[in-house]
């Protein structure tokens, strides 16, 4: 009776989407929403909500536990997967076709962008207090680079567009949305979700600006 | 082509025709073993509008010459019922999986390109080997547990006329291998077993005596190769002939795979 | 060479695979052959139905009723005892089908359904939407997979039988058959073996409804090596069957129920569109011949009719063979909802909607009643005996036949969705017949001589070799297209002897154009050609055993119509009648002549051709056909 957890296969997939969603994705939205207080500016930032976080107890093993860990554990499958896509945009020009492999080249435009990323804000902040004590200052000189503000939008914007359609598929892979009609539903949801998160993530990264 | 045209041009003599085309141009793709490099080749055979690909390579097989004027072997293909309901003439014409005895010359495009369905491993031609969907077909156990094939006199339990027309979608796929050349996730370079053997396990969980063994289907498709493989890419439904709900019975076998998970880890 | 003793099937459409089955539930090793994966088989072409009484429309239809309908409608022609055990068993075997999870569909009440087919005036035919061939033989199919993966059965898919292997006595003990990839040629042991290999509409093509696989050649090659075969001159035209240029595809006679009209323009050289064509310059055909019946006149009168306003009067469409099927007279929304199936299949092929334009439909070869004859044994209720070696047992000892390519139930004309039920029950009776056989084996089977079977193999793969190599004139495509048109013009609707005389002279001919053919194909490596034109060469002896049996019968029986021995009924005259009493008293006479089973023998001097008596034993044939 319970041949599918002896056999992993099934279960380590389906954690792969649940991790994706939680708490990768719901990080992503919590994430994104604080980075939108960049608007009220570097002592309400750096104040309130770098402090509130950098106060909890226990972080590193949060931090490790609750982000690197899983979304290690997403990326790490995802890469495992990915090599199974043979896809043909040309041939079978459809929506859902491209969507299925923009989610897969998202997910590695998303690694490459978060070793830019984390490496330059949590990591440096390890050995250099400076960046930790102002991370809004640190933001502000890292994102006066255009290139930089260039690679944070992509790299939000692929995280959102990963996320948001990871949650349309999620659907029916965990079978809740199977009908024609159900899917599409649901992916109009989920386009309006990616909508107001991209919004957001933007209205961060322009609140950085001087 | 105006649909009065089209009947008048159906006799045998030539008509006098505006446009027409006199000649079927097909590019065909060859390959003489299934080791051997592919090659193209050009041939034309005369324009009549009632023309599917098959009749056209039946034509062709008689007279075997390339546009070229070389003289060559003859094409190989499959083809059985010429009706679509046999499944053997899945190829691709003009790049998209079909099958070819539907595939209506007037509707395509010219040259038209030939080539054999994509992901099976080429026999010759344009005949390929998918004996791997009946293998997948039993990985996943696509039948119904009965004693043996007899009389049990018990009359045929009750189907609402709703539960048969949700089924029967799923009994009119012909194993042409369109939906799985079309899947990015199916291929000689990965153990998906595709979405047609899933679409039957949809069908048989919902007999009324496919029922209690189920479980044993839903155990095989949560193995190596099984549903979650599926990446969602649905290009499978775009290209199947039957229409078949393909992603929907993906969709339902999430729904039921995730509750068997449940029961499982429960005990 | 011993082998634990087994069974091959050739053949895996409805009748192999029920044959498969039942062997191998009964533990018996099964190696089963098909030209292709099974599922190909042209069993999944049959969209309307299989025939079984279960009165689910309380229309108090009766098993009798079936038995008696099935042995009208062959005229009497069919042995009585497998019919009985047919009809019996029908019911059951659909409950084995919906167990096995056949989609057939449902009345309301969740029942299942079931229609009117044509022929009867009961509602008796259970059906699986427009594809109920496909359904039963998926059904099979999963359970043949099922035993397959544990390992009793063997599937040899892409394997072309080639011949019998038989020991000094004659008896089979194995086929020799083809890798169809690779040409090899190998020997296959079994102490029985099952022929299940289909019809031969391909002698017609493309004026046939059947599939490209139809050629008849395994049951060709079974008669080349002694097996009889009975009633070849009875072929059933379909007169409504839309003309396309690879083949002719069925159009359901709910066409002309429905209110299609049949017509031709009367000037044979009308060239106008057909909407373009005036009412009074339209000679609707059946409505003309037969003022009563009109349209929904039975199939063969149909079919005659066309023939002999195309063939005859030489007023088919644009000078072809074609008639018009008209439904654009007809309220276009009743006839989508009523049609819709047939109007997709024609929209599909055609690439015109019937609903604009009338189509253009001739008859075509579509079921042949013929085949290898088969035995049986009676048992005292006047049923087939059941578990009896005899039954469907072929007159080589060791060789059974069931499916379409036996000759048991269909007697001069089949029943609509009659075929499905005995291509299904007879691989169920020749399944069980062989595990008889198998089980009253004696432990002294004839060892066969391996060198005898080496030197077979030879033959076979020199015969291959030496068809590669061929350089003559000849194109065997083209010998196969003047086959067909041969056979529809000499040997189809309407037949006379001085033009069946003249069809096996031709037939001569094209045999001896097969000897001077090139191939073009000399790769050892799925080479379509070469299978093809040895199937040709067997399609050409069927061919000429259906001529000679056609010649032979000078009579007019169900679907075999000689004009010259037609016996009119009495215009207005009733049983008591006196000129209908004369009518029934020649009849009855005709009978004492010609109700017997045509059997057809391969002799060094070529087609023998003799008689045998009919069994009807449970309903004797007092009354002619009346379809007043
Ligand atoms: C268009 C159409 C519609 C029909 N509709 C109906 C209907 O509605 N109701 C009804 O009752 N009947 C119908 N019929 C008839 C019915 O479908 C057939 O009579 C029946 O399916 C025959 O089944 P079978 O098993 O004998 O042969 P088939 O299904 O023809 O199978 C033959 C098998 O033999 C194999 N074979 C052949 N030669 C060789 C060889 N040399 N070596 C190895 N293998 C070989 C093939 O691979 C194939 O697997 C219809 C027929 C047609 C043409
Ligand atoms: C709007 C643009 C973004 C800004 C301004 C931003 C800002 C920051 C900052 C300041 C940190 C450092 C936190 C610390 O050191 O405690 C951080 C960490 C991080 N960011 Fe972003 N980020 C953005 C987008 C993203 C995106 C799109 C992702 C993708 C999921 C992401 C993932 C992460 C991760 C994983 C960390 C490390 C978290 C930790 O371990 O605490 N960020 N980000
Ligand atoms: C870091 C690199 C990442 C890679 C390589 C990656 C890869 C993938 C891949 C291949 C899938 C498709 C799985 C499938 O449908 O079969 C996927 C799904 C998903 N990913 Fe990621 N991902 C990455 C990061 C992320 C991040 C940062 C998030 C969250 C914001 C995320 C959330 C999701 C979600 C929700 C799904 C849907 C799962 C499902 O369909 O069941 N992924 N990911
Ligand atoms: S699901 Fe459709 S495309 Fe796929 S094999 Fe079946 S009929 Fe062909
Ligand atoms: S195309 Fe393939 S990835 Fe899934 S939805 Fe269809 S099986
Ligand atoms: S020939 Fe059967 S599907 Fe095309």
């Amino acid at each position: 009776m319970t041949a599918s957890i002896e056999n992993s296969h099934f279960l380590l997939r389906r954690l792969h989407s649940l991790l994706g969603l939680v708490p990768v994705g719901a990080f992503l939205v919590f994430h994104l929403w604080e980075n939108s207080q960049s608007r009220f500016g570097a002592a309400h930032y750096n104040g309130e909500v770098v402090a509130f976080l950098q106060g909890m107890n226990y972080l590193t093993v949060i931090e490790l536990l609750v982000i690197a860990l899983p979304l290690a554990f997403h990326a790490g499958y995802g890469l495992l997967i990915l090599p199974q896509m043979r896809l043909e945009p040309r041939r079978y020009p459809y929506a859902r076709n491209w969507l299925y492999g923009l989610q897969r080249v998202s997910g590695v435009g998303i690694l490459l962008f978060l070793l830019v990323h984390v490496g330059t804000t949590r990591i440096q902040g390890l050995w250099q207090p400076a960046i930790r004590a102002d991370l809004y200052g640190h933001m502000q000189a890292l994102l006066s680079e255009p290139w930089m503000l260039g690679l944070y939008a992509a790299g939000l914007l692929l995280s959102v567009f990963h996320l948001a359609n990871g949650l349309a598929t999620m659907g029916i892979v965990w079978g809740l949305t199977a009908s024609v009609q159900a899917q599409r539903i649901f992916g109009y949801g989920c386009l309006t979700f990616g909508l107001v998160l991209a919004a957001i993530g933007i209205q961060g990264l322009l609140g950085f600006l001087p | 082509m105006s649909r009065q045209h089209r009947t008048a041009a159906s006799e045998p003599e030539p008509s006098a025709g505006k446009a027409e085309p006199d000649r079927i141009h097909l590019r065909i793709r060859r390959q003489d073993r299934p080791e051997s490099r592919p090659y193209w080749q050009d041939f034309a055979i005369p324009y009549q509008p009632d023309h599917n690909v098959v009749s056209a390579l039946l034509v062709l097989r008689a007279d075997p010459v390339t546009i070229a004027g070389e003289r060559v072997e003859p094409v190989a293909w499959e083809r059985n019922c010429m009706e679509e309901v046999c499944g053997s003439c899945a190829m691709l014409v003009n790049g998209v999986p079909r099958p070819a005895c539907s595939a209506l010359v007037d509707s395509l495009a010219q040259p038209i390109a030939l080539e054999p369905l994509p992901k099976f491993p080429v026999v010759r031609d344009l005949v390929v080997d998918r004996s791997r969907m009946d293998r997948t077909l039993a990985q996943v156990k696509a039948w119904i547990q009965i004693d043996g094939a007899w009389d049990t006199h018990a009359p045929a339990p009750r189907t609402s006329q709703a539960e048969w027309a949700a089924n029967y979608l799923y009994s009119r796929c012909m194993s042409c291998g369109c939906c799985m050349a079309a899947c990015p996730q199916f291929g000689p370079h990965a153990d998906f077993v595709g979405p047609a053997p899933l679409a039957q396990v949809r069908l048989m969980n919902a007999h009324p005596t496919g029922r209690y063994d189920r479980v044993d289907r839903l155990h095989a498709i949560m193995g190596e190769g099984g549903l979650s493989d599926c990446g969602n890419a649905q290009n499978c439904v775009r290209v199947c002939p039957k229409a078949i709900p393909l992603t929907t019975a993906i969709g339902e076998l999430g729904r039921q795979t995730t509750l068997q998970a449940l029961r499982d880890l429960l005990g | 060479m011993t082998a634990a003793p087994g069974a091959i099937v050739i053949g895996g459409g409805l009748g192999g695979l029920w044959a498969t089955l039942r062997i191998a539930d009964a533990g018996f090793p099964v190696q089963l052959f098909s030209l292709f994966e099974v599922k190909r088989s042209h069993s999944v072409c049959a969209q309307g139905g299989i025939n079984a009484v279960l009165d689910t429309k309380g229309q108090s239809d009766s098993v009798r009723q079936h038995i008696i309908d099935t042995i009208k409608g062959g005229e009497y022609l069919a042995n009585q005892p497998p019919i009985k055990s047919m009809c019996e068993s029908a019911p059951g075997l659909i409950r084995t089908f919906d167990r096995m999870g056949v989609t057939f569909s449902r009345t309301p009440e969740g029942l299942l359904d079931q229609r009117l087919f044509g022929g009867v005036k009961h509602k008796r035919t259970c059906f699986a939407g427009a594809s109920t061939g496909q359904q039963l033989l998926y059904g099979v199919d999963q359970q043949v997979r099922r035993l397959e993966s544990l390992g009793q059965v063997t599937k040899h898919e892409w394997w072309e039988f080639l011949e019998l292997i038989k020991d000094a006595d004659g008896i089979c003990h194995g086929i020799l058959a083809m890798d169809l990839r690779s040409l090899e040629v190998r020997a296959f042991r079994a102490e029985v073996v099952i022929l299940a290999t289909g019809g031969f509409g391909q002698i017609y093509a493309p004026n046939t409804t059947t599939s490209t696989a139809c050629t008849g050649a395994a049951a060709s090659r079974c008669y080349r090596q002694g097996a009889r075969f009975a009633n070849a001159e009875f072929f059933q035209f379909h007169p409504t069957a839309m003309i396309g240029r690879d083949k002719t595809r069925l159009m359901s006679e709910a066409a002309r129920g429905e209110g299609g009209r049949i017509w031709v323009p009367r000037n044979p050289a009308e060239r106008r569109a057909p909407k373009a064509i005036p009412e009074s310059e339209r000679f609707y055909v059946l409505e003309e011949f037969f003022p009563s019946y009109g349209n929904t006149v039975a199939r063969d009168e149909a079919s005659r009719a066309i023939w002999h306003v195309t063939r005859q009067l030489g007023l088919g469409v644009r000078g072809t063979d074609r008639v018009y099927l008209d439904l654009t007279h007809l309220d276009r929304h009743f006839v989508s909802t009523r049609l819709g199936a047939i109007l997709d299949i024609y929209r599909k092929f055609a690439g015109v909607d019937p609903l604009d334009e009338p189509m253009e439909i001739f008859p075509a070869a579509h079921y042949p009643m013929g085949g290898l004859w088969v035995d049986f044994e009676r048992d005292d209720s006047g049923g087939m005996r059941a578990e009896s070696p005899r039954n469907h047992a072929t007159n080589i000892p060791g060789l059974y036949a069931c499916g379409e390519c036996d000759y048991a139930y269909h007697g001069a004309n089949r029943l609509g969705a009659n075929s499905l039920l005995s291509a299904s029950f007879s691989g169920r009776v020749a399944g069980e017949s062989a595990v008889c056989y198998l089980k009253g084996l004696g432990a002294d089977r004839a060892t066969l001589s391996p060198t005898e079977v080496e030197r077979a193999i030879q033959e076979q793969a020199s015969l291959n070799a030496g068809l590669m190599r061929s350089e003559g004139p000849e194109n065997p495509f083209q010998i196969h297209r003047a086959l067909g048109e041969l056979m529809t013009a000499k040997v189809g609707v309407v037949r006379s002897n001085p033009e069946l005389e003249v069809a096996l002279e031709e037939l001569q001919t094209l045999d001896t154009r097969l000897d001077r053919i090139r191939l073009g194909d000399a790769k050892a490596w799925t080479n379509q050609s070469l299978s093809f034109a040895r199937q040709l060469r067997d399609m050409i002896r069927l061919a000429t055993v259906v001529t000679r049996s056609a010649l032979a019968r000078d009579e007019c029986r169900g679907a075999h119509y000689k004009p010259e021995f037609e016996r009119p009924l009495p215009e207005g005259k009733f049983p008591g009648d006196p000129e209908f009493e004369d009518y029934r008293a020649d009849w009855q006479a005709n009978n004492a002549r010609w109700l017997k089973t045509t059997i057809a023998e391969q002799t060094p001097e070529g087609t023998s051709i003799r008689f045998e008596e009919v069994d009807t034993s449970l309903y004797q044939p007092t009354n002619p056909r009346d379809y007043r």
